[in-house]
């Protein structure tokens, strides 16, 4: 069958029971304050907790008014009255003294350190102007990328001139956040062998806390979000974690398969680039010596490498994982990336098991929806 | 001026990287089973809630909305108004004794005027007499009109036929789409599905007065008839039966595949879209009612540029002639982007009328699906 | 329609001069339909010119021939109601130029299109407001001509064609009453026009083209009193005050160099027409082709229209 159309679906508004949100805000709270100085006063968290009552607050909301907290983001305080009010709809979150209130889905805010993956609207004559997902566009400085075959010096006027060589309106790059300026636009950086411009691959932008999704691809919690588990983590996309960076070993002979989480939610699935491959790739016979210097200069290149149909295959299984991932409201990291990967595996084996189907079913049964997508689901969140 | 340029292509562009096109491009002609970046197969198309008769205060309605969040909602209304021959019909044979006054009424009062089905398309980001709106509108429009009906199926002339009341008095159509949000695709299937299950679903008020009598109708709502007769459900389903409004279909071909409801990453790389209007022909079959080409982003997108012309490739060395080949370079590098350009042959076209057309196949499918939807 | 809704418009029909009978009677090629003349495989003569507007970087004018028996009632006027119209344009093309500052980057000829009937094009006066026919021919004609030129070669740039209608097609024949044609199949007609006028603006702007693209209009019509059995039968380059009534037509836009089509409009329920025996080709396909052999024969005027400039220039 060529197209589906379904029945539209009314979400279920019954009565919550013990939302897993809630759990999950409070252990949050005790985890800082673990780390905190509060482990000595219970009693005051105990006040506290009474007073605040639920974890989560709507914009207008008085938080507390006890004089004795300091208001953080996402709140604010009448001149005349000590009562610390919300200003955005999410959960309160309590460090030290500090009370804030993080919206449950918010747009990307840069911070120093992050890695993202943006893509350049814009070159001006000493800079381009990059889409991070953030309200304003990031920068990245012509002095903040590596020169081809890693050479340092001065850039010239002979650099500015061939900007658009290194960069032009459209890529994809990867790179760091080296300083967020005082409005919260961010500067960027491509410093390093891991950054620069991205090739043999997929490109895909997630909402939750990360990216807005103000890309096309963007993947909200549409039509389909009511059949999705409600035990998930309450905010969807891909949050900062440990590794944003890793290489699946895929099935089906896809060989390795680069996954790349931008914190702001822009995600980049791609071949691995295996280094002494791209570099004899682009010219034979290199020393071995020169090889670190093909690979840093390959970084400009955008011609992609001979690509398998497996490996394209694997790659747009990824890409789909997470697109269930975050249709489910699930976070998009590691862990779950692939829980979802071996999940769709197994989808799959089972169904080729079931009944062997004609021809033309077999066809599309790669495309992850429905019952599939729900099953993926249930692995992922109780597989844990 | 840019914007000038995004509303009459095929899509607002997305801005793509070469190296993200040259590899949509490969995945999608690989031949015989193109890799679709959402998995699907090349004739599945997006999953998608529909619900009609939606709007009380309409004729018929419908929504429909895709997984991504995109609805559109269609309205129908229908309004009497008086058959009225313009001021060209006033022609001289009127003033000619030996001519038959009865047939001076003109044909319009038998097979009806395609000025009498209106159609407006609402985009939100575009003014309405934006090049895309009205592109849209005037494709679908045309094969709404188009279709002729065959003369057993109660709706000879087609729609047009059935909106003729008397020689004096005519139904017209108010058609009215309007899309929710700003389309993350090229918005024609979502409208085109949507204003077919609306007309589906229209229904007029049953007439009491006969022949040339000033028309007065039964205000029981319950006794309304279909605007698109329906089989009742008790009989076996026979859709063939009925004449059907028309679907346009957004097909794209790439390399030798040809590849249905597109996304707006894969018409970036399209070689060819084209818009294929068909319904229900008399037997049973399809037929054809209007094709348009609608301009490849492609040919407006950014070259990759190969290794080897590549002045950042082999570091230092200077590269004016390089530099000077990069512009020119005209032979295609695996691997390496080349906006499309020139046209597409005439067995490409076919092959793609034929895929829609063939028994059995997607056009067949759709308006099926379409047909199953629970028109209440 | 498309109504300007921000002044406040006159009633939108007008009147024209009355017909008296007696006219109507006395002529009596005044109320025949015109009949075709030519051939079905046979074109009207085009006549086109390159390089008439000096203000311009490239310009053309387009006319058709119009057909025998137009010609005999405008020597001849026999009535006060105009005769039918054939098709008289004029191209105008302004650049390459820079496009504005506040555009955004384009690696590409950023192409803009604009057709305008002048008012006194049509039987029917045209406001100077561009109504959704003439966008819709705009869209047609930037498809068609998108796929010729080399984009490329102008990065940053900008082109605008300007396209005045002087005299359009009729939709029908004028004493038809207004359904029996509804679809405006002269529109078709005139995108064809259009696309091979602007073609040879482009050459004469010298802009990089792939090969010169010319429209070409194919239809099926069917002339019969009643609706006959008899096939109808296929005809390129119609016109449509000649025909009782269009069942289906087709305009490319064709590139003979390539072999390719870069514009196609098709539209009309054809399911009830059928070829002669022995065609197996499918009704649209046989549209197509047809269309394609009518752009075939206005490909060789551009191309002479074209070399004819280049040749005055040289000496």
């Amino acid at each position: 069958m060529a197209i589906t159309i379904l029945p539209p679906v009314v979400e279920d508004f019954g009565p919550r029971q013990s939302d897993s949100e809630d759990e999950m805000s409070i252990n949050s709270d005790e985890d800082t304050e673990m780390g905190g100085v509060s482990l000595d006063r219970p009693t005051k968290r105990a006040r506290l907790e009474n007073k605040i009552g639920t974890g989560i607050v709507t914009p207008g909301e008085v938080v507390t008014d006890d004089p004795q907290w300091m208001r953080g983001h996402g709140t604010y305080m009448n001149p005349l009255s000590t009562s610390i009010i919300a200003t955005v709809a999410g959960t309160i979150n309590k460090t030290n003294k500090l009370l804030s209130v993080h919206p449950l889905r918010a747009r990307y805010t840069p911070e120093i350190g992050d890695l993202v993956i943006g893509r350049i609207v814009e070159v001006q004559s000493r800079r381009w102007k990059v889409d991070v997902a953030a309200p304003l566009l990031a920068g990245l400085p012509l002095s903040a990328i590596n020169l081809p075959g890693g050479i340092l010096r001065r850039r010239t006027s002979a650099d500015e001139l061939q900007i658009r060589t290194f960069f032009s309106e459209g890529d994809l790059v990867v790179a760091e956040v080296q300083s967020v300026h005082q409005d919260g636009a961010a500067s960027l950086h491509t410093r390093s062998l891991k950054y620069g411009k991205l090739r043999n691959g997929v490109f895909l932008a997630v909402t939750g806390t990360g990216g807005s999704g103000a890309s096309s691809t963007s993947t909200k919690g549409g039509v389909g979000s009511a059949s999705a588990p409600a035990a998930s983590s309450g905010t969807g996309g891909v949050v900062r974690s440990r590794r944003q960076v890793w290489t699946v070993n895929t099935a089906n002979g896809g060989g390795d398969v680069d996954v790349i989480l931008g914190v702001n939610g822009y995600i980049w699935i791609s071949k691995h680039a295996d280094g002494a491959a791209a570099a004899s790739s682009a010219t034979e016979n290199v020393s071995i010596t020169r090889m670190e210097e093909m690979v840093s200069s390959s970084i400009y290149s955008s011609q992609n490498d001979e690509i398998a149909p497996q490996t394209r295959r694997e790659i747009a299984r990824l890409a789909q994982c997470i697109r269930v991932l975050v249709q489910g409201g699930v976070r998009v990291d590691e862990e779950t990336v692939m829980g979802a990967y071996e999940a769709s595996l197994q989808v799959d084996l089972e169904v080729g098991d079931d009944d062997d189907e004609d021809e033309l079913h077999q066809e599309g049964r790669e495309y992850l929806e429905g019952a599939k997508a729900r099953h993926i689901l249930e692995v992922v969140i109780h597989g844990k | 001026m840019s914007n000038q340029r995004q509303a009459s292509s095929a899509s607002q562009t997305p801005h793509l990287s070469p190296a993200e096109l040259s590899y949509l491009y490969t995945s999608l002609s690989l031949p015989g089973s193109p890799i679709r970046p959402d998995g699907r197969s090349p004739t599945q198309f997006r999953p998608l809630t529909a619900e009609t008769n939606i709007l009380p205060g309409t004729n018929g309605s419908a929504r429909i909305g895709f997984a991504d969040g995109t609805q559109a909602i269609v309205g129908v209304k229908a309004e009497v108004e008086r058959t009225t021959l313009s001021a060209d019909t006033l022609d001289a044979r009127e003033f000619d004794p030996n001519h038959d006054r009865e047939s001076q009424e003109g044909s319009a009062a038998v097979s009806g005027h395609g000025s009498w089905v209106q159609m407006s398309i609402e985009i939100p980001g575009f003014r309405d007499d934006d090049a895309l709106p009205v592109f849209l509108s005037e494709m679908m429009r045309e094969s709404l009109v188009g279709s002729v009906g065959a003369d057993e199926s109660g709706m000879a002339g087609g729609l047009k036929g059935r909106l003729v009341i008397n020689k004096r008095w005519h139904w017209r159509l108010y058609i009215d789409v309007l899309l929710l949000s700003q389309p993350l695709s090229y918005p024609l299937p979502l409208l085109s599905l949507t204003t077919h299950l609306a007309l589906l679903s229209t229904k007029l008020p049953k007439l009491k007065s006969q022949g040339e009598e000033d028309p007065f109708f039964d205000d029981d709502w319950a006794v309304a008839e279909y605007l698109y007769p329906r089989s009742s459900s008790t009989l076996k389903k026979s859709p063939s039966q009925h004449v059907r409004p028309p679907v346009t279909l957004l097909v794209i071909s790439v390399g030798d595949n040809v590849i249905f409801d597109p996304n707006r990453e894969e018409i970036a790389v399209a070689d060819a879209v084209l818009a294929i209007s068909v319904t229900r022909g008399e037997g049973g079959g399809l037929k054809l009612l209007s094709i348009r080409t609608i301009d490849p982003p492609s040919r407006l997108t950014q070259p990759g540029i190969p290794n080897s012309e590549n002045v950042n490739m082999l570091g230092a060395t200077p590269a004016e002639e390089n530099a000077l080949t990069q512009a020119t370079g005209e032979e295609e590098v695996s691997g390496v982007w080349r906006p499309r350009r020139g046209g597409v042959k005439r067995s490409v076209v076919a092959n793609m009328v034929r895929t829609v057309l063939k028994k059995g196949g997607v056009g067949e499918e759709v308006l099926e699906g379409l047909e199953g939807v629970e028109v209440v | 329609m498309m109504a300007d809704r921000r002044r406040v418009n006159g009633p939108s029909g007008g009147t024209r001069p009355a017909v008296f009978a007696s006219l109507a009677e006395s002529g009596t090629g005044v109320s025949e339909r015109a009949q075709r003349q030519r051939q079905p495989s046979e074109l009207r003569k085009i006549f086109l010119k390159t390089g008439l507007i000096p203000t311009a970087s490239g310009s053309s004018y387009l006319e058709f021939e119009p057909s025998a028996s137009l010609a005999a009632a405008r020597i001849n006027p026999k009535s006060l109601i105009p005769p039918s119209s054939a098709l008289k344009l004029a191209c105008t093309v302004h650049g390459p130029k820079p496009l504005p500052r506040s555009a955004a980057f384009s690696p590409n000829l950023v192409l803009t299109t604009h057709v305008k009937y002048a008012p006194f094009a049509a039987r029917k006066r045209r406001g100077h407001i561009r109504d959704a026919s003439e966008r819709d021919l705009g869209v047609h004609l930037e498809t068609a001509l998108r796929g010729a030129i080399i984009a490329e070669r102008w990065p940053k740039s900008g082109l605008d064609i300007t396209i005045t209608i002087l005299e359009a097609e009729d939709d029908r024949w004028w004493a038809d009453a207004p359904d029996s044609h509804d679809a405006s199949w002269g529109m078709m007609n005139v995108l064809a026009g259009c696309i091979t006028a602007a073609s040879a603006a482009i050459a004469d702007a010298h802009i990089d083209c792939l090969d010169l693209v010319a429209g070409g209009v194919a239809a099926l019509v069917s002339d019969e009193e009643k609706q006959s059995s008899a096939a109808p039968k296929l005809m390129l380059d119609a016109d449509p005050a000649e025909h009782r009534s269009i069942v289906s037509a087709c305009v490319v836009a064709y590139m003979p160099a390539r072999d390719e089509i870069t514009e196609l409009w098709l539209k009309g329920d054809s399911s009830k027409a059928s070829l002669e025996n022995g065609d197996k080709r499918s009704v649209h396909e046989a549209l197509l082709d047809g269309a394609v052999d009518a752009a075939r024969g206005a490909h060789t005027v551009l191309a002479e229209a074209v070399r004819e400039s280049l040749l005055k220039t040289v000496g």
